[in-house]
């Protein structure tokens, strides 16, 4: 199998999942979503398995490295945005419910920035930083 | 940042009468990595280009070339 062949397996896959998914929302059931998300996952995972096709290299990775950066920093900027909204309202309006939401969000974005901290110090002392001084 | 590495895996690839897909197989690449190498649009790393050059029996500074 080469690594177009892939992809088309994965779209098919992708496509059976979501189909599941919608279905198990019509009829409100669960198990339905579970099941053909994990059959859909488990599939996946074996035929990348099987495939002796190179499915992911250095290019792939930068790409997924700086797409995974640019998602944090928009969601990480909207998430701090919408909390300040919620947080303002909720004070004008006196409402608890959106004073609580607003809140939430901020904590949310305070443990993805704290996320995002220990995972780069880690990556980061992986790959050699060290604060020891060579001669 | 503008990218000032340029090369001549195409040359070599023709020279060797060898496809994209083959020189993918053989530096454990995909063939959307060498078209991208070759079209000057991805710098790859420098285990990449010790690789790629060994394939055809070259130096790192045969195959890439950097402007100054």
């Amino acid at each position: 199998m080469n690594y177009k062949q892939f992809k088309k397996i994965k779209a098919l896959t992708a496509s059976f999942i979501a189909a599941t998914v919608a279905i198990a929302v019509v009829y409100n059931n669960i198990l339905l979503a579970i099941a053909g998300v994990s059959i859909g996952i488990l599939f996946l995972f074996l035929v990348r398995k099987k495939t002796k096709a190179v499915l992911e290299d250095e290019r792939i990775q930068s790409i997924g490295g700086r797409a995974a950066r640019l998602t944090y920093a928009i969601l990480t900027a909207t998430i701090a945005f919408l909390s300040l909204i919620f947080i303002g309202t909720g004070r004008q309006t006196g409402e608890d419910g959106y004073e609580l939401l607003g809140v939430i969000l901020s904590y949310i974005t305070l443990f993805s920035l704290a996320l995002y901290s220990l995972s780069y110090k880690y990556i980061s002392k992986k790959y050699g930083e060290s604060d020891d001084e060579q001669d | 940042m503008e990218n000032r590495t340029t090369n001549k895996i195409k040359v070599y690839r023709a020279m060797h009468n060898m496809t994209q897909e083959e020189l993918a197989g053989k530096a454990g690449v995909t063939r959307q990595t060498i078209i991208a190498i070759e079209k000057n649009k991805y710098v790859p790393s420098l285990e990449l280009a010790f690789r790629i050059t060994r394939i055809f029996g070259e130096t790192v500074e045969n195959v890439f070339q950097y402007r100054k």
